[in-house]
Order: structure tokens, then C-alpha cells, then sequence
């Protein structure tokens, strides 16, 4: 049973090695950039969706408000390069423990909620966020900043003339993600996040203090969920409050993972391949007139996963094990 | 051995003007098996989660391995050596069996290679072991039970709370949890547990307290306790009180 166990571990890495290694030469064969700019999107969402999986999926707390945490790490990197000359590098990882706190500042109140109370939370204060930034002269209010471009560069990480760079970022993050994810699994934490979500009491009983579980996973989902965020700016090197701080944003990482499977090591990124192009797609296809396309097609996904897999797509690929016992 | 491994002082539970407890004093010594009986009502369930630590008492002290643990909460008593079954089964569902033991044993050992092998040997013991790999919310009823009893000694209690444990079960299911219930003891671990069924509890422990109306009644060796009229009063009513 544990060589059983040890197997199944070391062939999610092996497949995710062989995944990431296609992934990474793909774009060397498909030049065009508007694909090439779906497939950052894709694996920037694979990522999110990733980090929102480790709070909402792992350890059941579910965030739709997670676009704070994205546009924190965003207007971080953004303010601290044009204000005072922080190379983006340093913004990112600046990004990302800012949110890590502040996502356990706030978990410090609303964890003592539970279930839907706990989402509405969620969705309410990264509303008040982004009116805040809406109104923060300071910080670009509701016109955004710009991002100056110089000539391209990794130093200063934006690159004008190609989508390459960007690629190769967004592909690490997703492995970054995906292999904390993997990690954490099978470690203390993530068995006591799972215990959390399926019934805290129990948890506590056996010697699991349920807050600080909360708050290890938020503190892990946000600061990756900045890191995407702080990518997503200089990808488009302009961003405002609505742009990186909307509620879509939330939606957009949670609805991957809803879709793939959530609480899963693949479910997100299996969510995103599926969910991203199609989005992207059908909004330049049917565009224009048809404006909203996009969504009722999302919509419908959405419901047809859950009425015939309730447990995400994911489960497609490990069918057996339940009838098996019976 | 002389210091009691639990003992409540003067514990009282008052939930508005509802009293659950009144001036609770009992001790349970290293290595007993205590039956904790009493009729429905009777305050057993909330005497059980003042000890397990789901709630602190209104009143009174709370003491266990020397240590004054009332205002600690469930989780820290887990690391002091309290462990408990729930009632009411609450596994967790979407986790394996294996897996919903190791959450137990990670009390005590964070590496998870040790952790998943203690895991296995306590299967073992509870008889599950064939049963490791399926989710949680596929076992039947008493194996469910068992589960609960699994993950509870992985975190290698000093004391196990069973919270009726045996009830509801087919007389063959039970008879097997009294021999686990047994088999526990038999590692020199000391075992609280709270039951309905008289048949069953009272050949199994060493000393039974009968709880009424918040209050302990009697308390003593388990064929005394059955034939003390004030038990059968409270578990019948006057007219089958016939003296003792």
C-alpha cells in the first residue's frame, strides 16, 4: 500500500515534468502571438487557479475575493518600480508577502465565520478594496498607472517585441505552484487542511488547531495568487483598479479549479487548458455584437460539469476507485 | 498509580437557566475502563465534552496527569493525551481510511513516512487494515465506528473518551468493540466511555457512574451500581424500585 502511495507520487511528478518539458517547446512552433498570448492567459489562470486551490479547494475555505490578493501583488510591483525605481523582481516577492499578511489579518476576523458567511466576506472586502484604490489619488485612483517601457529587458522583466519571455515566466509559475501544491499534500499541513474542510470539530479533536490551519493556507494562496498578480501587470504593463481588482478576477481563479476538480493536485490546471482558450475564443470569434457570448458558454460549462461530474473533470481519470469497494 | 489520571472538581455546565451539571466531582485512575451511564438528559454528553474540551465549564476545575487543563482548548488536550470518539461519526468523508488515521498521527510524529506507518499498524489493530485505501464515506456503520476509535489512538492517548461507541450496533458488531474496547486497555491506555446499552457496558468496566439529572448518583462496581435502587428509580421510576 505505501509503494502504492510512493508511486502515485512520483508519477504526478513525472507527468508533470513531461507536461511542463511539451509545454516549453510549443510556443518554438506556434509563432503566432494572439495564440501565444492565449497560452500565457492559460497558464497565468492555470497558476491563480492553483494558488485559490490551496485556501478554497484543500482546506474547503471558499474565497471569492481573491482578486485583492492579485491586485495587491499588481499595484505592489507596479507603485514600488514607477515611484521608486524597485526592479519588478523584488516587487513580486514584496507583492506577495504583503498579501500573505494581509490575507491573515483579515482570515483573523472572518475564519470565525463559516461556509457561505465566510465567501460573502470575501467578496465584500475586496469590493471595499477596490473602491479604496479607486480613490487613492496617490496610487493612479481609477485612471491606473502606466508602466514606462524602456527597451526590452529581463532586469526590468517587460519585453516589447515578444510574448516568449513572458511565456517562460507564466510556465514557471504554473510548475511553482503546481509543485507547492504537490508538496503540500503530503505534508502535515496538507493533511490537516483537508481535515478542515471535511469537519473541523473532528480536526480539533485530534489535535488540529483549525485557525492556524486556515491561516497557513491563506497565507500560501495569497502570496502565489500576488506573484500572478504582479506578473499579469507587467504583462500588460497599464493596469487599474477594475483591470486587476474586479470581481471577475475571483471568478476566473475559482471557476478552473470548480471545473477541473476542485481540492485536486490537477483540477486547476486541467480547468484552465479547458476554460481559458474557450473563454478567449469564443470572446474574439463571436465578439461584437455578440458581446456576452463568452459568459452564457462559460455558464453552461459550468452547469454541465456540475450535474454529470460534480467532482470535476478530474475524476474522469480515476474513475474505479469508489465502485471498486464496494 | 495513586494520582487519579482525570478527575473534574465541582464541575457545574448551566446552559441559560438549564443546569447539565451540577457540582461534578468524579476521577478516573490510570488504566480503568469507566463506564459513564445514566439515563437520557442525564448531563453524560455535555460531562463528555467538558472533558474533551469542546467547551469549558461554567464552574469548577478540570484536572488531568496533574495538570489543571479546564481552560485549555479540545486540541491541546489532544497533545496532553485526550482523545475521543464523537457520537454522532464525523470521518472524514472524502479522505481515505489510511488517510483520516494519519491526520491522527501527526499528533505526534511529523515526518509523514513515520506518521503513515503508525497509521497502518493502529489499522491493524482496529481490524481495518483491508479497508485502508477506500474513502471514509464508503465504510458501513460499524466500521465507521472503528475509524473513529483509529484515528483517536493514533494520537497515542494516555486517555480515550467513547462516546457510546457500542450503540446501535448488531449484538456480533458489538461484541467485537467490546473486545477492541478491551484490547485498548490492555496497552495501558485508560478508557472513559459514556454508554446506553447496560448489557453491554457493565460486564466491560471496571467501575460505572451513573449521572441524573446533572448530578452523579451512584458510583461503584458495575454489579453494585445495577442493583442500587436509586439507579433503577432513575432508570424506571419509583413503582419498580423494589429495595435492594
Amino acid at each position: 500500500m505505501d509503494t502504492d502511495f510512493a508511486n502515485r507520487r512520483r508519477r504526478d511528478l513525472i507527468v508533470a515534468f513531461c507536461l511542463a518539458a511539451i509545454a516549453a517547446v510549443v510556443p518554438l512552433f506556434v509563432k503566432d502571438v494572439y495564440v501565444q498570448n492565449i497560452m500565457v492567459l492559460t497558464l497565468m489562470y492555470g497558476a491563480l487557479s492553483q494558488s485559490w486551490n490551496i485556501l478554497s479547494g484543500y482546506c474547503g475555505q471558499i474565497s471569492l475575493g481573491h482578486a485583492l490578493y492579485f491586485g495587491l501583488g499588481a499595484y505592489t510591483t507596479t507603485i514600488l518600480f514607477t515611484k521608486f525605481g524597485v526592479l519588478p523582481w523584488f516587487g513580486m516577492i514584496g507583492g506577495g508577502l504583503i498579501s500573505a499578511v494581509i490575507a491573515m489579518a483579515l482570515g483573523y476576523p472572518c475564519f470565525r465565520l463559516r461556509g457561505h458567511y465566510f465567501a460573502i466576506a470575501t467578496i465584500v472586502i475586496a469590493e471595499i478594496a477596490l473602491l479604496l484604490i479607486q480613490n487613492w489619488e496617490w496610487a493612479g485612483a481609477a485612471l491606473g498607472i502606466t508602466i514606462p517601457m524602456s527597451s526590452d529587458s529581463w532586469l526590468k522583466f517587460q519585453f516589447a517585441r515578444s510574448k516568449l519571455p513572458y511565456f517562460y515566466f507564466a510556465l514557471g509559475l504554473v510548475c511553482v505552484a503546481w509543485f507547492v501544491t504537490w508538496w503540500l499534500e503530503d505534508s502535515k499541513w496538507g493533511y490537516w487542511w483537508r481535515a478542515v474542510k471535511d469537519n473541523p470539530e473532528a480536526a480539533e479533536s485530534l489535535g488540529v488547531v483549525v485557525f492556524n490551519s486556515k491561516m497557513g493556507a491563506a497565507a500560501v494562496s495569497a502570496f502565489l495568487t500576488a506573484v500572478g498578480g504582479a506578473f499579469y501587470a507587467q504583462f500588460v504593463s497599464y493596469i487599474d483598479p477594475e483591470s486587476v481588482m474586479g470581481f471577475h478576477f475571483s471568478l476566473l481563479m475559482a471557476l478552473p479549479a470548480v471545473l477541473g476538480g476542485i481540492g485536486t493536485l490537477w483540477g486547476p490546471m486541467l480547468g484552465a487548458v479547458i476554460l481559458i482558450p474557450v473563454t478567449e475564443l469564443t470572446r474574439s470569434f463571436i465578439g461584437g455584437s455578440g458581446r456576452g457570448v463568452d459568459l452564457i458558454v462559460y455558464g453552461g460549462l459550468i452547469i454541465a460539469i456540475s450535474l454529470a461530474r460534480p467532482q470535476g473533470l478530474v475524476s474522469l481519470f480515476t474513475p474505479k476507485r469508489k465502485e471498486a469497494t464496494r | 498509580m495513586t494520582a487519579p489520571l482525570l478527575e473534574t472538581r465541582g464541575v457545574w455546565q448551566r446552559f441559560g437557566g438549564l443546569v447539565a451539571n451540577s457540582d461534578v466531582s468524579i476521577s478516573v485512575g490510570r488504566g480503568e475502563i469507566v463506564g459513564l451511564i445514566g439515563p437520557n438528559g442525564a448531563g453524560k454528553s455535555t460531562l463528555f465534552n467538558l472533558i474533551a474540551g469542546v467547551l469549558p465549564p461554567t464552574q469548577g476545575t478540570i484536572w488531568f496527569d496533574g495538570e489543571d487543563v479546564t481552560a485549555l482548548p479540545a486540541a491541546e488536550r489532544c497533545v496532553r493525551g485526550v482523545a475521543r470518539t464523537f457520537q454522532v461519526v464525523k470521518s472524514f468523508e472524502t479522505m481515505t481510511v489510511i488517510d483520516n488515521v494519519i491526520v491522527g498521527a501527526l499528533m505526534r510524529n511529523t515526518v509523514m513516512r513515520v506518521a503513515r506507518r503508525k497509521a497502518h499498524e493502529v489499522l491493524e489493530f482496529c481490524g481495518l487494515a483491508a479497508r485502508a485505501n477506500v474513502l471514509a464515506s464508503d465504510l458501513v456503520p460499524s466500521e465507521k465506528r472503528r475509524l473513529e476509535v483509529a484515528r483517536a489512538l493514533a494520537t497515542e492517548p494516555k486517555l480515550l473518551l467513547l462516546d457510546e461507541c457500542l450503540t446501535g450496533l448488531t449484538p456480533i458488531e458489538a461484541q467485537t468493540g467490546v473486545e477492541l474496547v478491551r484490547k485498548v486497555r490492555d496497552t495501558g491506555v485508560t478508557i472513559l466511555m459514556v454508554e446506553h446499552v447496560m448489557e453491554i457496558v457493565m460486564p466491560l468496566v471496571d467501575r460505572a457512574i451513573v449521572l441524573d439529572l446533572g448530578k452523579v448518583l451512584v458510583e461503584g462496581k458495575p454489579k453494585d451500581v445495577v442493583r442500587d435502587p436509586k439507579v433503577i428509580t432513575a432508570y424506571l421510576g419509583d413503582r419498580h424500585a423494589v429495595g435492594a
